[in-house]
């Protein structure tokens, strides 16, 4: 178990970087748990 | 930042525990990624919405840094994010955040 193990994640993505789901797809296998995932954009 | 995410975070602080949660950004630029950490950490620069003058110290990093990249899965890294790591500046944006975490969280992985 890596060092994410039992924390709670709070994903805030970025519609022009890096989305919400994509954070989601790369970290459910760590361990920890995501508490919610958002991705905002600036238009 | 969005003030419904601010609200958000502040019922997670509250209903987990600040020490146990860990914020995770994906901002395009260093500049916003910096303005995300500070309000995590610090509070509200802008002092307009529910973390303006809560300084909760959560941890907090870019996707892009070094101990969040290696906790990821690498098949999906590849699939969803690499794109976006050629097209930025990955080094830029974790230490954007870095500066804002070592400024103020009070919690740190």
């Amino acid at each position: 178990m890596g060092k994410l193990a039992g924390k709670k994640l709070l994903l805030l993505g970025e519609r022009d970087g890096v989305p919400g789901p994509a954070m989601e797809a790369c970290l459910k296998e760590s361990g920890a748990e995501i508490v919610f995932s958002a991705t905002e954009c600036f238009v | 930042m969005d003030l419904q995410n601010q609200q958000r975070i502040v019922d997670a602080a509250e209903k987990y525990g600040a020490e146990n949660c860990v914020v995770i950004l994906g901002s395009s630029d260093a500049e916003g990624a910096e303005i995300y950490a500070e309000t995590v950490t610090n509070g509200d620069p802008t002092f307009a919405g529910p973390l303006a003058g809560v300084p909760l110290g959560l941890a907090v990093y870019h996707v892009f840094d070094e101990e969040i990249r290696s906790e990821c899965n690498e098949a999906q890294w590849e699939e969803q994010i690499s794109m976006m790591e050629m097209v930025l500046e990955p080094d830029a944006l974790a230490a954007a955040v870095k500066g804002m975490r070592d400024e103020f969280s009070k919690f740190k992985l």
